[in-house]
């Protein structure tokens, strides 16, 4: 596989299962504009989503089923933090997720501005500019959620349960070197990890979030980036996959390209 | 909390009531209301306001002005005179015949 094609699965995974979890939330949300908000949100980023996979058809020849509805659930390879089902009516689980995937993307998009590969750094600043609202959405939803003890309670478990899984954001594969060498990302993901801490760790603990020391919770039997997922992945995977078998498509909609 | 959203299309127009958002505090209605009322329009700015801090009185409590008879303002013994040559003349005339028939009429 081409360092370029494997970013690209990368990013179209983790943007297309995260907005799967979120749109969970529909008419379920704590009130109706948390509700558009968070649908606003799962809406951009099966956007993107499309605009990574799009790419993969255009470039290096896969269709749609192919990359979707008839792929095998274990060549997936979106971090396990976006796979994980949300535990029922908790709101702080979805605002931590939001939040620690918003900035791990961030930065990863900022290594991608200056992509040696042309249709991917295209495409950044698009991405860009709604990922700038879904960071600011977490953070005003954090700010507030450790205002008062009860909801801090919420937030410091969905960090407990949720931080080891974010690690896997940044697990390596074999591709890794290529895509460094080649310039398709230009910083590598144990850097970008690096930032991440550097960034998440004083702010969580500003709001009196304690984090757990990262060596001592990082996962080594599921990692997602290589196609090892929890068993919530599974289901998640059968539920999304249900209507295309059911009704049969044959040709999904596309944003770019000829049958757009 | 309610806050009233008004929105401005572009630069220089004005900002015009479009609906509400209940938020707690300023940040989070701002952050709804783009959402809301800015994400489908075409929009330049919004304001957003606390519902309570905005005064109103209305009809019942006082009477406005726009509702006299004023007729014996018009210039009616000059009839049939061709206004053509003055545009703001014409424009005038169409002006209160307009807000003679929002009155009923007279």
């Amino acid at each position: 596989m081409e360092p370029a094609e494997a970013e690209l699965f990368r990013l179209a995974d983790d943007e297309y299962v995260l907005a799967e979890r979120y749109t969970e939330w529909q008419i379920f949300a704590p009130t109706p504009e948390s509700d558009l908000a968070l649908a606003n949100i799962a809406q951009d980023e099966f956007g993107h989503a499309r605009l990574w996979y799009d790419l993969l058809q255009e470039e290096y020849d896969y269709e749609e089923p192919d990359l979707l509805w008839e792929r095998d659930p274990a060549d997936f390879v979106h971090s396990t933090l976006v796979e994980l089902e949300t535990p029922e009516g908790d709101w702080a689980d979805t605002v931590v997720r939001g939040y620690l995937y918003d900035v791990a993307e961030r930065l990863r998009l900022e290594a991608l501005e200056d992509s040696s590969y042309e249709p991917i750094a295209d495409r950044v600043p698009k991405v860009q500019g709604e990922e700038e609202y879904h960071r600011e959405h977490a953070q005003s939803w954090l700010d507030r959620l450790t205002g008062s003890p009860d909801s801090h309670q919420h937030v410091q478990a969905a960090v407990d349960r949720l931080f080891p899984h974010a690690l896997t954001l940044f697990a390596a594969t074999e591709h890794e070197e290529a895509i460094v060498e080649a310039g398709v990302r230009t910083r590598s993901l144990s850097e970008l990890r690096e930032d991440w801490l550097d960034e998440v760790v004083p702010y969580l603990e500003s709001l009196g979030v304690e984090i757990p020391e990262p060596e001592t919770v990082v996962r080594s039997d599921v990692l997602g980036r290589d196609g090892t997922h929890t068993d919530d992945w599974r289901e998640l995977h059968e539920a999304f996959t249900a209507s295309y078998h059911e009704l049969g498509f044959d040709e999904p909609a596309e944003l770019r390209g000829d049958r757009a | 909390m309610i806050w009233e959203v008004f929105r401005q299309e572009e630069p220089g127009d004005r900002h015009t009531h479009c609906g509400n958002v209940h938020a707690p505090d300023r940040e989070m209605a701002t952050m709804f209301a783009q959402v809301q009322h800015g994400r489908r329009m075409q929009t330049n700015s919004l304001w957003v306001a606390p519902k309570d801090e905005i005064g109103e009185v209305d009809a019942d409590d006082t009477e406005f002005g726009g509702t006299t008879d004023k007729s014996y303002r018009w210039a009616i013994t000059y009839n049939d005179i061709d206004a053509s040559f003055a545009k703001e003349v014409a424009e005038s005339e169409a002006d209160q015949e307009e807000h003679a028939e929002k009155r009923g009429g007279t």
